[in-house]
């Protein structure tokens, strides 16, 4: 059924019919409507699940470990500094090989004290173990996290759905809602691979010698290329089921393009306008949409832009000293394949400023008028500054 | 232990341990100790009686009524009467006053008191060895019986003679009832007699007799009280027309009241004064109630003297009368109006306002300005530097009679029932010690079953009961964890209209259900007592307290407790403690 949803209840919605049986959260903006929503579904008895109130986002996930060792379906959400004091135990829950599902709304990080889109603070985690998809709009939002929950029970790692602050969170968009029977028949009931058991008391987590541990970390390097290949079959099954289908990453008129943008999350839907007009007035341009950022799709990517002049990457994040995320995981993956295009690096939209049609058009221009990148980011749209006080 | 657990065609290396981490003796960590450390609520040290008030009211709260009233006798025999005369000092220092407003216990004590008398629960206190001395008790007023009564506990026996013909003394013959109606004086009264007190009536103890007394028992009890009005020593103070206020109150109770039509002057500001004032009202007078210092100064309980405003009684401050004269059928009165001339004692210290002297004319006058012993050798000799002086009463063991202990309003300090109640427990535990120890164990035995820092006495501690493990130290409002506690009305004590409060002299107080009890009990914080809730339990982060059947029903592991302190800081009400770890 089509319903008029806001991104952040597109997620609950998602969560919902996902029938988590263990959320728990930390209100924080731009995320809070998300927990909000699901915890009166809880009072309500819309959902069969416990709602965990936590006195911090360290806490929160630390309850939700214990909870998916216990062998539930768990949930949380948020943003921006919240993910930040996660820190810690991102990395335990996927060293320790917990499917849980986190919806992460984009918050710039403080100072200055921001509560708008920026993508540094989920990119920061990239080496945490987590699977993380950048979704562009609510229909996304919601499909992606039915499939996150199969995709993480699937290969034993937990999987963070990325959403942008307010353009996508806060804004309301018809979303098509499966009813519970078609999910039920997509997503299957959660069997835990192993969990804690009364009837065979053990500890897991143990202290591991340097005989075991590199073992353990080369498996979860193993479930993350296998995540990629069972991402795909998840969506076969999602297409087949609700027939909508997004790709790991999504080539727009990529084919005879001689430039094309790397974008993600919201930005991808301005350019598709940019690139509407572009097009209209001939010139030959392109966008790949990048949703899967762990595991990284290098195979996908280098095969989308290996026909491109030129590549321009739109970053809503900025790794200081090194440039624009995206960027860098773009060139990596281009590096070892002969010939292959130049990639352009802009910085846009940080904490929360507008990405407009008009500014890609600009970033078009730039690159297509330059011969070769620059070695730093460009950053767009950047004010003067006067230090007066 | 390492193990592969997965069939799923990712490996799935998963390392656990079967080894208890109970091996892991973590209490070994600890510098700091928490312990069950129960210890003293503000209100049972402000009770003269001693009540162990915080634990009458978990009692309450749980529905135990039964043994929240024997509760309340192991300290009282009178909580029907305390329920309803008390002035209840134990509300002043509720450590709830500062939350939103003191636990109503003075209603509550009359609850229980009531509801043992509606459904006839006798009591199931222990009885020790019997003693072989035997007490004479002179005066059957709240401190001769709370004397005989704890001594019967005691084991002694114990005789009352009361020279009235109903037992009661100053409840009985003093106060009207209104505030304390017969059938609530007499069911604490039987319940005395019912313990194996035996009261004579109409037997009233002379000087001659007290010498007989002395050589059939072994002790004496002194509790005949104050049943003399004093002299206002003014000119024309004995003329016909001129009562006191004592015996038109006893006039009242023996059924027999006077006529009070037209204007009645009611000369002091106790309660006396002020029963008085009502009582006239009661009788279809106007009473008009003179005091010589200011209403805030007046010694009577502030809530009887607002009633009685409500009710029609007309107070005059700052006047002293200086002479009364007869003028026809009526009586001339010159009253001298005060001034405050500084504060003393925290209340005003007033000097005549010279000059200004007027008269007023009134149909009788009422003296209630205090009150002293009948009879001069009831009182034990103030010179006398050989009486052991004791914070209630006197003991006297010269020469080879028995022991004299004078007690009740003849000693105390403050002239109301629970110190009369005091005085009597002091006296049979003094009497217990005396025989049992010798003298010179009186005083530091004494001291040893104080309740808190305060001056009352408990039995129950003197008894070796669990009372004796708390420790003395009053909870104070800061160290009650007020985030477990939520904001709840205090009940209202429901009461007559004031109209047909000035009718009649039915009981004002009107009774409160089981269920209203109840809610007001689970207001009390119970200061310093573990009542069980499990929060200590239910934050050890270390699953370090343990369950157990003793009495705290908790106990810490200290095998595995890391000295968090936060069962600590998480108990409710400082039933714990947390010290320096010593070993």
């Amino acid at each position: 059924m089509k319903r008029v949803l806001e991104g952040s209840h597109a997620v609950a919605e998602a969560v919902r019919l996902a029938k988590v049986q263990v959320i728990s959260a930390y209100p924080i903006t731009p995320q809070t409507h998300i927990v909000e929503i699901l915890s009166e579904y809880c009072t309500k008895g819309l959902m069969n699940a416990r709602f965990l109130r936590v006195e911090s986002e360290h806490s929160c996930m630390a309850a939700l470990i214990g909870a998916q060792t216990a062998g539930v379906r768990t949930f949380t959400a948020t943003s921006g500094q919240g993910l930040a004091l996660m820190h810690e135990l991102l990395h335990w829950a996927s060293g320790a090989r917990l499917p849980i599902v986190m919806a992460e709304v984009n918050r710039a990080l403080a100072p200055g004290w921001n509560i708008w889109v920026d993508q540094t603070d989920s990119l920061a985690q990239r080496d945490t173990g987590w699977i993380q998809m950048y979704c562009e709009d609510g229909q996304e939002v919601l499909d992606s996290t039915l499939q996150a929950f199969y995709l993480a029970e699937t290969v034993n790692l937990p999987v963070m759905i990325v959403l942008d602050a307010f353009y996508l969170s806060h804004t309301y968009e018809p979303v098509d809602v499966p009813g519970q029977e078609e999910v039920d028949r997509f997503l299957p009931p959660y069997v835990p691979k192993f969990q804690l058991d009364t009837a065979h008391p053990c500890g897991f987590s143990p202290l591991v010698a340097p005989g075991d541990y590199m073992e353990m970390r080369y498996h979860i390097a193993m479930a993350m290329d296998d995540a990629l290949i069972r991402f795909g079959e998840i969506e076969d099954a999602f297409a087949a089921q609700f027939n909508r289908r997004y790709g790991p990453v999504e080539a727009i008129e990529c084919a005879d393009a001689e430039i094309i943008f790397v974008t993600t999350g919201t930005v991808t839907s301005t350019c598709r306008l940019a690139l509407r007009d572009l097009r209209a007035k001939g010139e030959k341009v392109g966008i790949l949409k990048i949703k899967l950022f762990r595991p990284f799709p290098c195979e996908r990517i280098r095969e989308e832009l290996k026909g491109a002049k030129k590549v321009a990457v739109i970053d809503r994040n900025f790794s200081f000293g090194a440039g624009g995320i995206f960027a860098q995981e773009v060139r990596a993956a281009l590096c070892n394949v002969p010939d292959h295009p130049p990639v352009f690096g802009y910085i846009a939209g940080i904490g929360g400023r507008d990405v407009t049609p008009e500014m890609l058009t600009e970033i078009y221009r730039q690159t297509k008028n330059s011969d070769a990148p620059k070695k730093e980011s460009v950053w767009i749209g950047l004010h003067e500054v006067n230090n007066a006080d | 232990m390492i193990m592969n657990e997965s069939a799923n065609p990712n490996p799935l290396f998963m390392p656990r341990t079967y080894l208890s981490t109970e091996s892991n003796k973590t209490g070994a960590w600890r510098f700091a100790r928490p312990r069950y450390d129960e210890k003293t609520s503000p209100c049972s040290a402000a009770c003269p009686a001693g009540e162990d008030i915080a634990r009458i009211e978990m009692l309450a709260t749980q529905g135990l009524f039964k043994e929240a009233w024997e509760t309340i006798l192991l300290e009282n025999p009178f909580p029907s009467v305390c329920g309803r005369v008390c002035f209840h000092p134990c509300e002043d220092l509720c450590n709830r006053r500062e939350f939103d407003a003191a636990v109503a216990i003075h209603s509550l004590e009359r609850f229980l008191a009531d509801t043992a008398i509606r459904y006839g629960i006798k009591p199931d206190l222990e009885k020790r060895v019997p003693r072989k001395q035997t007490i004479a008790v002179v005066g059957a007023g709240p401190a001769g019986l709370s004397a005989a009564w704890f001594l019967t506990l005691l084991g002694y026996s114990c005789r009352v003679f009361e020279s009235a013909t109903e037992a009661g003394g100053i409840l009985r013959w003093g106060i009207p009832p209104y505030r304390l109606p017969l059938a609530a004086l007499r069911h604490d009264i039987q319940q005395i007699e019912a313990q194996g007190v035996s009261i004579l009536t109409g037997q009233t103890v002379t000087a001659e007799m007290l010498e007989a007394l002395k050589k059939d028992f072994d002790a004496v009890f002194m509790a005949c009280g104050h049943g003399r009005g004093m002299a206002m020593n003014v000119p024309g103070e004995n003329f016909k027309g001129v009562g006191e206020g004592l015996d038109f109150l006893r006039q009242i109770r023996e059924g027999q009241a006077p006529a009070c039509e037209g204007v009645s002057a009611v000369i002091g500001g106790g309660n006396t004064a002020v029963d008085v004032a009502r009582s006239i009202v009661r009788l279809g007078g106007k009473a008009l109630l003179l005091y010589r210092r200011r209403r805030r100064d007046m010694p009577a309980f502030e809530p009887e003297v607002e009633m009685a405003l409500e009710e029609g009684v007309e107070l005059q401050e700052l006047v002293a009368p200086v002479a009364v004269a007869q003028e026809g059928e009526k009586i001339l009165l010159t009253l001298q109006e005060m001034m405050i001339a500084g504060e003393e004692n925290s209340r005003g210290r007033i000097v005549p306002d010279h000059g200004k002297i007027r008269e007023i004319r009134v149909d009788r006058v009422f003296k209630a300005i205090g009150a002293e012993a009948l009879e001069a050798w009831h009182e034990p000799d103030a010179a006398d530097r050989e009486m052991l002086r004791l914070t209630h009463t006197i003991l006297d063991r010269r020469g080879t009679g028995a022991v004299m202990v004078f007690g009740g309003d003849l000693t105390n300090a403050t002239k109301s029932v629970v110190h009369a109640v005091a005085s009597g427990k002091q006296a049979a535990i003094a009497l217990d010690i005396l025989f049992q120890e010798g003298i010179e164990a009186v005083i530091p035995r004494l001291e040893a079953c104080l309740v808190g820092d305060g001056q009352s006495l408990s039995m129950e501690v003197y008894l070796g009961d669990e009372r004796l493990l708390r420790n003395p130290h009053v909870v104070r409002y800061a160290e009650i964890n007020t985030d477990h506690f939520q904001f709840m009305p205090r009940v209202t004590q429901p009461r007559l209209l004031k109209e047909e409060r000035a009718r009649s002299f039915e009981e004002i107080d009107l009774k409160i259900s089981a269920q209203l009890a109840m809610k007001e009990a689970e207001r009390c914080f119970n200061c310093g007592l573990c009542n069980q809730c499990d929060n200590c339990y239910i934050y050890c982060p270390d699953s370090s307290v343990i369950r157990e059947a003793d009495h705290q029903g908790r106990q810490i592991d200290y095998d595995y407790c890391k000295g968090c302190g936060l069962c600590v800081v998480e108990c409710p009400r400082n039933a714990m403690s947390l010290g320096e770890e010593t070993s």
